[in-house]
């Protein structure tokens, strides 16, 4: 298929690619523009491992062509962090040991800044609904769900959270 | 309770921050200058002949560089015992399974490579083909391998003697039979694998694995070139779950590719692929015969297990043995006598899982319920009356030195308040408790031990090296910790360098348990003889006696005199200008008994240390819609020693999910004629964050008298408690014993309706 040439705003950049009109945007952000935190893990649209951000929406990169990015704000884990300095998401997933193996991680930190620059201080049950997108099968999601609902206000009694350990969990409390 | 620095406490893991940030690299992320794309093709039939294979169209195709089939091979079988080689990597005579390898394709792109496969032509006769197991064992058509009569695999048979004569004395026998389908592991990363041939003819090779040295020694077999020359890579991991154990084909097949292309190749599977194409668990039918005291304490146990094995013999041993292991560990059982039997069915391959023998372990202990209700003993009692004791050997003959079971069955009871519960709840409500135990290894003969290398910089910093890999679990995290605690260094000191069999020694790989325990331990040994050499110089430069030093925060320092200290930067450079090293290694290889072998003698100390863990679940039923809602979940496990309570915990509440939530819920296959019907996330249910209960984690240490530190394993033992809780659960809020798991929404609604039937015709 004939390659055309487009513009697309990825992590605040401008940047042109020439796709295939029927090149996803994963294909894209992976094959063109070298930025690989975006997964492909399902190629359906169920697992959401490839989520990024189109306007501040998370969408999924796999069944969105690349054509339709086009004119649109795309933010991908990538564009996280400012610099090497994590976004308090990202330093609240590593604090809470909400990644395991990884693979899911940048999918699910798309869908949950995504939660929380909308609603910065969900509940529970709100955060569940808002990455119930994201498959993840290593950590059941606790931890993840606890480090959404602790990002950009740590509280003190969480023992994960820089404040320092409150909890002795060997006592099973 | 101890004074150590940095072993024990909740330290977020090295690797966290790359993954947070999209830099971590996975497999299917390299891109390597002339890289070609690699492509499979498999068999459209379940059995079948190969007549011909004529690749000349696709080799034809503009953009393909190369085509391999079963010719390009040397036919070798490979298999992971002596006795169990059956598979090729490209059938050369017929196909076994819808999925099986016949030709691979490397090409400029994916578009070519999928275009090339649909022109590669194979002539097949189509054989006839089983797909239940019972029917493969009876079956007068032709056998799947010609070698293996009757279509049976493997047949463990363990006998202890006295079992006839215990179940003469039995107050009270059951016989029950219980099924499961297979599940599949969904890891959230797709196989993958990259290779080429570097400028020394070495072989390079990337793929996620659950131990780079499993990886190198197949393929040095299969190129016939030495193992220093196979360079399996190390990157980050996306999940393994026991299915990243072995070779896969694939691995041989895009090394091939990129031997004969002269470039390097990548095979990325689909989700499809994934689930067919890798391993899955096996389905079991077990029947087990019960004999007890009027106590309820166990006599004698027979069980009987059939496991569909799917096309090739993979860890076939191991995994007709260890659902049998898991149950004589948790429980003493008197006297047993087990028959496994692994059969040959056209259908995908199965290996070790991490909720491996799901039917076999809740069938047992529903069993086990249901004795307790004949005696009139509630479920907790039961299982205390025969759980495993410390000091005690297993029906096999391993002595369990360190044993917290019943303090887990304790912790849990008191923590879900089983006991105020177990009667009293309302209708369709019910709670259910599991114990299970699993093992830290197997004996693996001269790959059972592990051997780690320190090396300290000039600068005060040091190189752990380490054959162990991570497959998402934090094994490279623990490694660090224990180095860091060792030599006295701040985490950040340490570089690691692991699961890279080019630099990195043999390892067992971890997919038993056994990467803390063995891996682990090495590191903490190489540390340890590291830290004497540094102390030798550090004394002369304190002018204490080495045994005097401690080592902490990049100080060696006088334990009595903490002020008296040297940074370990300045005893590293003195060492270097007196002519000292400051490098070491350490092992360690676990006393197991090296005559135990899973088929010919399954007797012997199996491995080192023992994990036990409880899990008890409360759930509400919908008796309309049959589906379960579960309210809380409690996991305690003896770990020996928590080396990480914050890793510990997620392994804890990825079991729950895995091995309760999805394993005893949703998670399982659908087939017709040896076709998966949901091989994709679509159409098997996974278990998603709104799904989850509250998880209550609850560690118990043991402290092993053999353990680095004591610790044992972390969060196995939880799977497989949670798939027996979560069915006790269920079956307790439904008032019917359920025998065929996992327990969907169609089954639980015909058990009520039999039920009530039955109680009508009761009143009739």
């Amino acid at each position: 298929m004939e390659k055309i040439q487009i513009f697309l705003n990825i992590n605040d950049t401008p940047c042109e690619v020439m796709v295939s009109p029927n090149d996803t945007l994963l294909e894209v952000l992976r094959d063109e523009l070298d930025l690989t935190g975006s997964k492909e893990s399902c190629g359906e649209g169920v697992c959401g491992s490839c989520t990024v951000q189109m306007d501040g929406k998370p969408v999924r990169s796999c069944l969105t062509l690349a054509l339709e990015a086009q004119g649109t704000k795309i933010k991908t884990v990538e564009g996280l962090a400012n610099g090497d300095e994590l976004s308090d998401l990202q330093q609240s997933f590593v604090d809470h040991g909400a990644v395991q193996c990884g693979f899911c991680t940048p999918g699910m930190l798309m869908s949950a800044d995504a939660l929380l620059k909308t609603n910065p201080n969900p509940d529970e049950k709100t955060i569940r609904t808002a990455i119930a997108g994201n498959i993840c099968r290593c950590t059941g999601y606790a931890k993840i769900v606890e480090a959404v609902g602790h990002a950009g206000h740590p509280q003190d009694h969480c023992p994960d959270c820089k404040t320092g350990c409150k909890t002795d969990h060997k006592k099973g409390e | 309770m101890s004074d150590y620095t940095i072993i024990g406490k909740r330290m977020p893991r090295i690797d966290s921050r790359a993954k947070v940030m999209g830099k971590a690299k996975f497999t299917a992320d390299l891109k390597l200058p002339g890289m070609l794309v690699g492509k499979i093709k498999r068999s459209p039939y379940a059995h079948a002949r190969i007549l011909s294979i004529n690749t000349s169209k696709a080799m034809a195709l503009p953009g393909v560089k190369c085509v391999v089939t079963g010719k390009d091979t040397e036919g070798v079988k490979w298999g992971v015992f002596g006795y169990t080689r059956d598979q090729q990597f490209i059938q050369t005579e017929k196909a076994r399974y819808i999925g099986d390898e016949v030709a691979g394709v490397a090409a400029i792109d994916e578009e070519t490579a999928t275009k090339a496969l649909d022109l590669i032509e194979v002539t097949y006769e189509e054989l006839p083909a089983v797909f239940d197991p019972m029917a493969a064992m009876a079956s007068a058509t032709e056998l799947i391998h010609e070698e293996f009569a009757n279509n049976i695999n493997v047949h463990v048979n363990i006998d202890t003697g006295n079992v006839d004569e215990n179940f003469e004395k039995a107050f009270y026998i059951r016989e029950d039979t219980f099924v499961a389908p297979e599940e599949s592991y969904f890891q959230a990363e797709p196989y993958a694998v990259v290779a080429r041939f570097d400028h020394e003819d070495c072989l390079e090779v990337w793929c996620p694995n659950g131990g780079p040295h499993m990886k190198s020694k197949p393929l040095s077999n299969a190129f016939k070139i030495p193992l220093h020359m196979v360079k399996i890579k190390k990157i980050a991991i996306g999940g393994a779950f026991g299915g990243r154990s072995e070779i896969c084909p694939a691995d041989y097949i895009c090394s091939l590719l990129a031997k004969k292309t002269k470039k390097p190749v990548k095979i990325e599977f689909t989700r499809e692929e994934n689930t067919i194409a890798t391993r899955q668990g096996h389905a079991m039918i077990t029947s087990h015969k019960t004999g007890v005291d009027k106590d309820g304490r166990v006599l004698a146990r027979e069980t009987t297990c059939y496991m569909d094995g799917g096309a090739y013999s993979s860890t076939g041993p191991i995994a007709t043995t260890v659902p049998f292991l898991s149950m004589e560990q948790a429980y003493r059982m008197g006297s047993v006598r087990y028959n496994g039997y692994r059969i040959y069915t056209n259908k995908p391959i199965r290996g070790m899982i991490r909720v491996h023998g799901r039917g076999f372990a809740c069938g047992l202990d529903t069993q086990l319920d249901m004795i307790a209700d004949h005696l009139g003993i509630d479920p907790v009692e039961i299982r205390l009356r025969n759980s495993r004791q410390p000091g005690e050997y297993t029906s096999t003959g391993s002595l369990v030195s360190s044993c917290a079971m019943d303090e887990t069955i304790h912790k849990a009871v008191e923590k879900s308040k089983f006991k105020e519960k177990w009667g009293k709840l309302p209708p369709f409500h019910g709670i259910g408790i599991g114990t299970n135990s699993v093992q830290t290894g197997f004996p693996m003969g001269i790959r059972g031990g592990s051997q780690s290398f320190i090396k300290f910089n000039e600068d005060g910093e040091a190189t752990v090296m380490s054959g162990v890999v991570d497959n998402g679990q934090g094994n490279d995290n623990m490694l660090v910790q224990i180095a860091a605690e060792e030599l006295g260094l701040l985490p950040e000191d340490i570089h690691l360098v692991s699961a890279d069999t080019e630099t990195t020694s043999s390892d067992p790989g971890s997919y038993s348990q056994v990467s803390t325990f063995v891996g682990g331990h090495a590191v903490l040994n190489a540390a340890r003889n590291c830290r004497k050499k540094l102390f030798d110089v550090a004394s002369k430069v304190l002018k204490v006696a080495p045994e005097k030093l401690a080592a902490k925060n990049r100080l060696i320092f006088v334990k009595d005199d903490p002020e008296k200290s040297v940074p370990i930067k300045k005893v590293v450079r003195i060492s270097l200008l007196n002519f000292t090293s400051v490098n070491a290694e350490g092992g360690y290889w676990p006393k197991v008994d090296m005559k135990r072998e899973w088929v010919s003698n399954p007797y012997g100390q199996m491995c080192e240390a023992f994990s036990f863990g409880t899990t008890i679940v409360e759930v509400k039923v919908d008796p309309d819609t049959g589906k379960v809602d579960v309210l809380e979940a409690t996991a305690v496990q003896d770990v020996g020693y928590a080396l990480n309570p914050l890793v510990l915990e997620g392994q804890f509440e990825g079991s729950i999910a895995m091995g309760g939530q999805g394993g005893m819920l949703t998670e399982y296959h659908e087939w017709k004629e040896g076709r998966c019907l949901n091989p994709t996330m679509l159409d098997y249910k996974l278990p998603l964050a709104c799904d989850m209960p509250k998880i209550n984690n609850i560690i118990v240490e043991s402290i092993d008298p053999k353990g680095p530190y004591g610790a044992k394993e972390a969060g196995m033992s939880i799977a497989m408690s949670a798939a027996q809780a979560y069915s006790a659960a269920v079956s307790n809020a439904i008032g019917v014993y359920m025998d065929s798991f996992p327990l969907t929404p169609d089954k639980i609604i015909a058990a009520i309706k039999e039920k009530n039937l039955k109680a009508k015709e009761g009143l009739e």
